[in-house]
């Protein structure tokens, strides 16, 4: 550019006048960049989501295929579609089932499935709900060899299944100091109870009840191409996955698989505060936390995805990540969850604080949730959240895998074919009316769990004041209730208790003479009407109740030692094994006793002080059952009265254990007897109580009373 | 629910590698543009379509190596006060600029580097090249910042050390192993040092650290690289070179003997870990540790996982990796003992198999076993733009070649089973072994 021709002082100078030319020039550009106002952004990018390609197999097995060839590697997850089950005394079976599928089979050991994993540089994992598998895409068949023998020939062999349990049983000791892990198993104790899938936790004594039989039901029953997807990602083309599905996995055979309908549990009334110690914690690891009835696509989740973002979701911009970080500098992160289920979701909302804010944390974690059911948001933050959750679904499709998932989710969760496709019209359509009507109808501030590990010491009994109840319930490391019994008197045993609530209701020698009862009353159980009840005991030969409405008998019920019968509105059933046996307690006056007496064994295990009134707790186990394993029943006695007030029990049925309560109440005397004249039961949320006005001794029985109908 | 909790420490080894197959003889090479800006500031442009997005980062060549030994941790607490704002951007601004133009952003401190990423919609590429100019430009240090994060840093301490299972692992072993480079305390450093740092010395240490000289931009992604470059001219040709930098020129002595330890905590179950010393990475024999530590460890299949966790049942989990630095760094073996197992029967095992691998070469077919495995995790790395753009920046700052994102596997491939051999004798020494002992502090009876 510069003119070279030109004498040399001219050129010298006209240098130097360029040079300045040049000097405003670029001046002039730096003048340009606007440091003060953040840049515009320029057109927004399509957003496209790729495609799957869907087929069903003979067999049943559902094929799903993301093609993408960018990277010479193909991924194969085997998805089972199965509701959640009830392990009961045997709780982590279903994870053993999943984790020993892949030490196996009838013709490859353990060390031999590694060895040829390893070495192709693969992956193969499998768990309770499926088997994942990955290499190069000139693997592949090697691959798959390895994974069909391990979906359809599993050994389970006896002693990978000990090996197994061992470092399982490692594993709750080594989480016992992990306030991560302790908390898991808090929130799901506290959350789902016994009554559901999600809230039961592996103990030493369920982990050692696990047998291999049970794994080897577990895998023959839900292992089934009927419920299965097979998802396919990477290197390759549907027809080739295809042709790969049928040679490794079309002999694998159909079967009708349970579907096991999971009970939905009672809400609990007013916050309560669950505290697990974590002796020496210089952090408290809070929760707060309650269930919630929200399936994966209905039409509230994508408003209610957006709720949680605003409140405490992935980024730092929501209002518990800028409350208790960036203003009140109370700790490294805090967010929350909501998490829609197929059976029951959850929301979580969580930090670790120091011990000294534990209680100012909890404050401002309920301060938010309680704002943001009542105010609407502004608009900076639904248009930021929104932004925010188009840019993340946006990243998240730099994953093959996304699109596989999303496949996945609108075939198991039935969602119409364009779900994800109009999913980003759908979110840009939320409003903060939407925001408000779903957090007032999602979230409950009123009556949620405020779950806390730490040092009870110092941080405990500061977050009484936040429970419905002003009391701070104790748990252990694996979320189950810390019993704080207090000791009982010395002299006192099991024994003595029960023959004491006997010789206070009458005398242990009188009810043994006692032939029978028959008592009069009503039913409540939820219903607006009042059923009439009428229960015959003769002790030894067998008892008949009957519920009637205005006269007309509803239910009745015959038991006897050679049998029983429930009849109900023109259907019968006949009562044997199990349940037969827990009637024909009531045809023994001393039961309590006499059990003790035929070997099962009483541990008078303390006085619970919590309560109205402080109780005596008698804990019943079979013979032979260790001290610290779960017992079968539990009974309490007024410390005061010295009578029976009630029987906790664990039974175990078929659609798994369930949690009943029976309360006895409002003792009085009826010939010479002190009978409970109120009797409540509670079984799974349910309750059904019987008042009776009137209660006969020694009655004549007719001799048809307790027959059974052919 | 009950699964060994995997230390949180972040075990996994990584290998840091991508790109090209040569085992497979596929190549697909990632290919980027590299240049300098005048003031010192290296670019790295990696252009990809398939998703239209974009990962901005700056990696500063600042870590807690270059700290003074009695301001330790400052390096990863200024990577808390740089989020705090610059002169035109308010505290918090950082987020909700990032996040509702629809991007995620965060950052991390090691020894010897701070790395800042953005990753965005590819329309807010000029977004992403503003605020990383800002906060190299004219970062906003003040007392509200400074007093907030001094307190969510030492919250994160707690939760990431104090508060966690064998917290005390990573920090109790680099202390025992380095006694007189920086290397000793790690980039959490102290609380009582952040409390006692001036205002002063944090406007030196950004002073000193956060110039272009000192950092590389490495973009990659749905980018037009003419534009991007024109737009990084823009923001960042005019942010002024600092001075050179003076760095540490400590060298570890090497120990006279093992040196063994015991460190007493609350967790129940004991764990050993072995640390030996072994060179910086980059360099040949650092490779042949890492092959060393893929036959010991990589997969179920892995020498120590067959012995010590599956056919024996010493352990929960057993294994050994490298902690690659750029000076000297060390290779950790270790072990979680299972219920009731004596750590030292443990140790024995692991040193077993180590003194195994220094007696016989490895078969072939274990050594292609191992290259088969490192070059699917070649293949399965810097899958995602934002892995990509810090690969490139890394092996920039470490090796000064951006290339070899997709020529290190041919490092790892040349090593022969001799190598391994002779890496297993000469840095596996027991001479030169750190064994620490995390123990239970024995219950006293009330």
């Amino acid at each position: 550019m510069i003119q070279l021709h030109t004498p040399f002082s001219c050129s010298a100078l006209r240098i130097w006048a360029w040079a300045g030319l040049f000097l405003t020039i670029s001046q002039a550009l730096i003048a340009q960049v606007d440091r003060t106002q953040a840049p515009k952004a320029g057109p927004a990018p399509t957003i496209a989501i790729g495609d799957y390609h869907l087929e069903k197999l003979p067999n049943g097995l559902t094929l799903i295929v993301v093609e993408n060839h960018r990277l010479p590697r193909v991924s194969w997850e085997l998805s089972l579609d199965i509701t959640p089950i009830m392990e009961g005394p045997k709780t982590g079976f279903v994870r053993f089932a999943g984790g020993l599928l892949g030490t196996g089979t009838t013709s490859r050991t353990k060390a031999q499935i590694d060895e040829s994993i390893d070495f192709i540089g693969g992956r193969l994992s499998t768990t309770s709900e499926g088997i994942f598998a990955a290499s190069l895409t000139r693997h592949t068949d090697a691959l798959l060899e390895v994974m069909s023998d391990v979906l359809l020939h599993p050994s389970f062999d006896a002693s990978e299944l000990e090996k197994y349990r061992s470092q399982a049983l490692s594993g709750i000791a080594s989480n016992a100091t992990d306030p991560g892990a302790i908390s898991g198993n808090l929130l799901s104790s506290v959350l789902f109870g016994d009554a559901h899938p999600y809230g039961e936790v592996e103990t030493a004594a369920t982990l050692k009840a696990i047998t291999r039989e049970d794994l080897v039901a577990y895998h023959s029953t839900y292992f089934r191409p009927n419920v299965a997807y097979l998802v396919v990602v990477g290197d390759i083309s549907p027809a080739e996955a295809k042709a790969k599905a049928m040679k490794y996995f079309g002999s694998w055979e159909p079967a009708e698989v349970p579907v096991t309908p999971v009970k939905m549990i009672g809400m609990q009334q007013g916050n309560q505060v669950c505290f697990a110690d974590l002796p020496g914690a210089v952090q408290s690891n809070i929760s707060i936390a309650h269930v919630v009835q929200l399936k994966p696509g209905e039409p509230d989740a994508i408003a209610v995805s957006v709720m949680n973002n605003i409140l405490g979701g992935g980024g730092f911009s929501g209002r518990l990540m800028q409350n208790l970080r960036e203003d009140k500098a109370f700790t490294y992160g805090a967010r929350s969850s909501l998490t829609p289920d197929r059976t029951l979701g959850r929301f979580v909302a969580t930090a670790n604080v120091r011990n000294e804010v534990t209680d100012s944390a909890v404050v401002e974690f309920l301060a938010e949730i309680q704002r943001i059911t009542r105010d609407l948001v502004t608009p900076e933050e639904l248009n930021t959240t929104i932004q925010y959750m188009t840019g993340s679904f946006a990243r998240a499709l730099e994953n093959p895998q996304t699109v596989a998932s999303f496949a996945l989710n609108i075939e198991r969760n039935r969602l119409p074919k364009d779900y994800y496709k109009t999913y980003l019209k759908k979110l840009a359509s939320v409003t903060a009316e939407d925001i408000r009507r779903v957090a007032a109808s999602y979230l409950r501030p009123e009556n949620l769990y405020i779950a806390v590990v730490g040092n009870r010491s110092e941080v405990a009994e500061k977050l009484a004041r936040f429970a419905g109840n002003k009391k701070v319930q104790y748990f252990d490391a694996l979320g189950q209730p810390v019993k704080g019994y207090l000791p009982v008197p010395d002299g006192l045993t099991a024994r003595s208790v029960v023959e004491k609530h006997y010789e206070l209701t009458g005398g242990v020698a009188k009810w043994r003479n006692l032939k029978g009862v028959r008592k009069l009353g009503q039913v409540q159980m939820g219903l607006p009407m009042v059923l009439e009840s009428e229960l015959w005991i003769q002790y030894g030969k067998g008892l008949r109740a009957e519920v009637r409405m205005s006269g007309q008998v509803m239910m009745q019920e015959v038991a006897t030692p050679a049998g029983g019968q429930i009849a109900a509105q023109g259907m019968k059933k006949e009562v044997t094994g199990t349940e037969l046996e827990s009637r024909l307690r009531d045809l023994d006056a001393l039961y309590l006793l006499n059990a003790m007496d035929k070997g099962w064994e009483f541990l008078l295990a303390g006085i619970d002080p919590q309560g109205e009134r402080p109780q005596y707790v008698v804990e019943v186990r079979e013979k032979g059952k260790p001290a610290d394993s779960p017992p079968a029943e539990t009974l309490y006695f007024d410390v005061e009265s010295g009578l029976l007030t009630r029987i906790s029990a664990l039974k175990v049925g078929t659609t798994g254990p369930t949690q009943t309560d029976e309360t006895y109440s409002d003792y009085k005397e009826f010939g010479g007897f002190q009978f409970p004249t109120s009797v409540a039961m509670t079984a799974n949320g349910q309750s059904l109580t019987s008042t009776f006005t009137q209660i006969e001794v020694n009655p004549k029985f007719d001799s048809q009373l307790f027959t059974l109908k052919p | 629910m009950s699964h060994p909790h995997l230390l949180g420490l972040g075990l996994a080894v990584t290998l840091g590698m991508a790109g090209s197959f040569h085992a497979s003889g596929q190549t697909r090479r990632i290919p980027f543009e590299s240049f300098d800006l005048k003031n010192g500031l290296h670019v790295i442009l990696h252009e990809d379509h398939s998703t239209p997005i974009v990962a901005v980062t700056v990696m500063y060549h600042v870590g807690s190596k270059d700290e003074d030994t009695t301001r330790t941790g400052m390096a990863h607490f200024f990577e808390h006060l740089l989020f705090e704002g610059s002169e035109n951007i308010g505290r918090g601004e950082f987020d909700s600029y990032v996040e509702g133009a629809g991007g995620v952003l965060n950052a991390n401190t090691t020894q010897d580097r701070t790395f800042y990423y953005e990753v965005l919609p590819s329309n807010q590429l000029e977004l992403g090249l503003w605020l990383e100019s800002e906060r190299m430009l004219h970062a906003r240090v003040e007392g509200v910042g400074i007093e907030t994060q001094r307190e969510v840093v030492k919250e994160e301490k707690r939760q990431r050390y104090d508060n966690q299972p064998y917290g005390q692992l990573l920090p109790a072993t680099m202390e025992a192993v380095y006694r007189e480079h920086p290397y000793r305390w790690t980039p959490i450093g102290s609380l009582d040092h952040l409390n006692a740092a001036s205002y002063e010395e944090f406007m030196d240490f950004y002073r000193r650290f956060y110039v272009p000289n000192n950092a590389v931009l490495s973009i990659a992604g749905d980018i037009d690289l003419k534009t991007a470059r024109k737009l990084i001219e823009k923001y960042f040709k005019d942010i002024p070179r600092g001075a050179e930098i003076a760095r540490t020129q400590v060298v570890e002595p090497r120990r006279q003997g093992e040196y063994r330890d015991t460190i007493w905590g609350k967790d129940a179950l004991p764990m050993v870990v072995q640390a030996y010393p072994i060179p910086a990475q980059g360099t040949p024999d650092y490779y042949a540790v890492e092959m060393l530590n893929q036959v010991l460890s990589g997969g179920e299949s892995s020498r120590l996982n067959r012995r010590v966790v599956d056919e024996e049942q010493l352990a929960l989990f057993c294994g050994a990796f490298s902690f690659g630095l750029e000076h000297p760094g060390v290779t950790l073996a270790y072990a979680l003992a299972s219920m009731g197992v004596d750590p030292a029967q443990v140790e024995r095992a692991m040193n077993e198999e180590v003194e195994k691998l220094k007696r016989e070469l490895i078969s072939p077919t274990e050594l292609q076993k191992l290259q088969n495995q490192i070059e699917s995790q070649f293949v399965q790395s810097n899958s995602s733009m934002a892995g990509i753009a810090e690969s490139l920046a890394n092996y920039h700052m470490y090796f000064g070649n951006s290339d070899l994102i997709n020529t290190e596997i041919d490092r790892y491939m040349a090593v022969t089973p001799e190598d391994i051999q002779r890496a297993a004798r000469k840095y596996y020494d027991p001479a030169q072994r750190v064994t620490l002992y995390f123990l239970q502090t024995p219950q006293t009876q009330p």
